[in-house]
């Protein structure tokens, strides 16, 4: 299955929010959906999600106009909340069976989903007696109970504990492996570097960049290496202007071409006590930075 | 249609299982048992004390030259009086009042003048009115003997009365009174709680932010439908409890209650005025229930819903205002009320009254119900529209054009 953005504008009063988002993601897939505070995500997300529609512009499913009687999204929002004085299972329940999901398949869902996250204890309690990681846990369950085609996850690791964190990632890639589009959003660069084939960088409501990730990293230039050693001093004074160091420790060196990229490498693990060397490749932060960070993006404060 | 049913099984749950609700409704059904049971609780406290109940009779003293002739005369109409004559000083009665020997006295100086002392006048002494009948009649005979009746003839002429028979052919507004009274107040008091309780059901889903997933979750129109139909539900089951427990703790009762007209009365209401009462309560709170729970959703915190759904308030306190006064002044059927009975903001009241206490053409009520049932279409879609923009909107309350923008965008 494949879900298509195809130029979605949308414009609230005489503010254009979104003017002309495309982004293109793959069941068995994660796709990451990235951009600075304002830049539109949640715009996109809520017109994929049918909150309200584009002012023109497609949303595909296999090429034909999405069908939202057939297919089920699961949705996390960033701003968390549920009925904070309901009690857990109640809440769960009724969220699933609003997704056409009947009594029966919801509760039994709902005890899955509590026992995968380590929650069953909780199951009669009210919403607020819980930790605000564990209301985040049972947030989660509304994503995903009712077995959606498509999981949407906006900022899914704030808040958690790395033992979560872990949980939360497993649970991700079991989704991913059973076919699901898993749709990230999130600022949380290693996160979606971990997860994410592909991306799509928003930037003041227009796609600034989409792709497949490793197909974006191999597009750079491949005309600097990485290199981690223990004589930096060394090589530093042999390449001089050539080299610098990156905020890891590790020693970048700039090559004349891309072409003489495998002669340097030779000439360095002959030479020096190395331990790694390889091409270097930007990482998403640095993709990020460059395609979402040099316009000042306004917050919109009145629709996010 | 299957995510409505949900939803409003869940709201639905969400009242009764409500521990004011719960309390509130339990609160009014005790309450009117009290009132019902009253006079019985009354009645058997009254059979233990009748043995000893005439020695703790107040003392009304009565001084006149006429002796034993008044004394008779008073002991007939002062029934809850022992009277007694006195021949003591003005000083010494008054010294029996105050000290509490006798309740109050009747110093009687001439055919026509009296002087009445009391200790504490009471707001509802009518000792005195009594007083003055009786001693009219007792002129009157006097009178009429010394012109040379006999006290036969003179006693048939005081004791004429007129006896008359009212028929009413239209609606009797002294009988109607209490019970339409009683329901406008009902319709009101429902209609205001139940709406401001829908408008702070949303609110608080929005500021929870329970909203961001339920508008991915369910169509506003399900929700906007769902959450008012099932607060008239819970309405319903509260008016139910209460006017069900009311008549069934009536009729447990009745022979107490005897010839109290007020009570009888209220009892004594038409059928087919609870059906109208049925069809304009609905009605009447859709609407209002409708534009609470659109308000609601625009406020963005809970503490702004008050000053919020004010002007919603105003207009139906307004509405109210002019159907009461209209109704105490026992003019229905002036052109306010018509004109009111015929706005769908105010007809459930207004038109009701009208049918409660005068005669109204059927034609009238049908055009009444038609613009009412129209109206609460037309609003109910309206404000799961304003609920669907306003529902996504954080930070300042929004301007009525602005939402009115957004919704014609949408």
């Amino acid at each position: 299955m494949i879900l298509e953005l195809k130029n979605i504008e949308k414009a609230f009063g005489q503010k254009r929010v979104l003017s002309g988002v495309s982004f293109r993601a793959e069941s068995g897939k994660a796709f990451g959906l990235l951009g600075r505070n304002g830049a539109g995500k949640t715009t996109s997300i809520r017109i994929l999600m049918d909150v309200f529609p584009a002012d023109s512009g497609e949303v595909l499913i296999d090429g034909k106009p999405i069908d939202y009687n057939k297919i089920q999204i699961g949705y996390l929002p960033e701003e968390r909340g549920l009925y904070p004085k309901k009690l857990i299972i109640d809440q769960l329940v009724y969220f699933a069976e609003l997704k056409g999901m009947s009594k029966r398949e919801a509760v039994k869902s709902v005890d899955y989903w509590l026992q995968r996250l380590n929650m069953t204890e909780y199951r009669g309690k009210r919403l607020d007696t819980l930790s605000k990681g564990n209301q985040q846990k049972i947030q989660l369950i509304t994503a995903l109970a009712h077995n959606p085609d498509i999981i949407i996850l906006d900022e899914p690791f704030s808040g958690l504990d790395p033992v979560n964190a872990m949980l939360l990632k497993d649970v991700v890639k079991e989704q991913i492996k059973k076919g699901k589009i898993v749709l990230f959003s999130s600022h949380q660069m290693n996160y979606i570097e971990e997860f994410c084939d592909s991306i799509a960088i928003l930037n003041s409501g227009k796609t600034a960049l989409s792709g497949d990730l490793h197909d974006i990293k191999r597009g750079y230039v491949r005309d600097r290496l990485a290199v981690r050693t223990e004589c930096a001093d060394k090589i530093k004074s042999d390449f001089k202007e050539n080299c610098s160091t990156a905020e890891n420790g590790e020693l970048i060196i700039k090559l004349s071409s891309a072409d003489n990229k495998r002669s340097v490498m030779k000439q360095l693990v002959e030479n020096y006590d190395i331990d790694e060397v390889r091409v270097y490749e930007p990482s998403l932060n640095d993709i990020f930075v460059e395609y979402a960070g040099n316009e000042g993006v306004k917050e919109n404060e009145a629709v996010r | 249609m299957k995510q409505f049913g949900k939803i409003l099984k869940f709201e639905l749950k969400y009242y009764l299982k409500n521990k004011v609700f719960v309390g509130v409704t339990v609160f009014l059904v005790l309450l009117i048992a009290g009132v019902m049971f009253f006079p019985k609780i009354t009645e058997s406290f009254k059979s233990d004390e009748t043995t000893n109940s005439t020695e703790t009779q107040p003392v009304m003293l009565v001084k006149s030259e006429m002796g034993e002739e008044i004394q008779q005369a008073f002991s007939v109409v002062f029934t809850d009086y022992e009277v007694k004559t006195t021949s003591e000083d003005l000083e010494k009665i008054k010294e029996q009042i105050t000290s509490g020997e006798a309740e109050c006295a009747f110093v009687i100086t001439g055919n026509a003048s009296y002087q009445y002392l009391v200790n504490n006048l009471s707001i509802y002494d009518v000792n005195t009115e009594i007083a003055d009948s009786v001693l009219i009649d007792i002129y009157r005979m006097q009178a009429m003997m010394s012109s040379g009746m006999t006290s036969e003839q003179a006693g048939e002429i005081i004791s004429f009365t007129v006896d008359s028979k009212v028929i009413s052919l239209g609606k009797d507004q002294m009988q109607n009174y209490w019970y339409t009274y009683i329901m406008i107040f009902a319709l009101y008091m429902v209609i205001l709680l139940y709406g401001q309780m829908v408008a702070t059901n949303v609110a608080t889903e929005k500021s929870s932010r329970a909203m961001e997933v339920l508008i991915t979750s369910a169509k506003p129109t399900a929700m906007m439908f769902g959450k008012v139909i099932a607060s008239c539900l819970a309405g319903l089951t509260q008016l139910v409890a209460v006017f069900g427990s009311a008549i069934l703790f009536y009729s447990l009762n009745k022979n107490y209650w005897g010839d109290n007209q007020i009570i009888a009365s209220i009892f004594d209401m038409p059928v087919e005025l609870l059906g109208y009462m049925l069809i304009f309560f609905v009605l009447g709170f859709f609407i209002y229930a409708f534009l609470y729970g659109a308000i609601g959703s625009t406020a963005s915190k809970l503490e702004d819903i008050n000053t919020s759904v004010m002007p919603i308030t105003m207009l139906f306190i307004v509405g109210f205002l002019v159907v009461m006064f209209s109704f105490a002044a026992g003019s229905v059927d002036n052109t306010l009320m018509k004109v009111c009975s015929f706005v769908p903001f105010t007809s459930s009241m207004a038109m009701f009254t009208r049918i409660a206490m005068s005669t109204v053409p059927w034609y009238e009520i049908v055009i009444s119900i038609v613009i009412l049932i129209g109206s609460v279409l037309g609003i109910g879609v309206l404000s799961a529209k304003i609920y669907r923009v306003g529902v996504l909107l954080y930070g300042t309350t929004p301007k009525l054009s602005s939402i009115i923008k957004a919704i014609r965008k949408a």
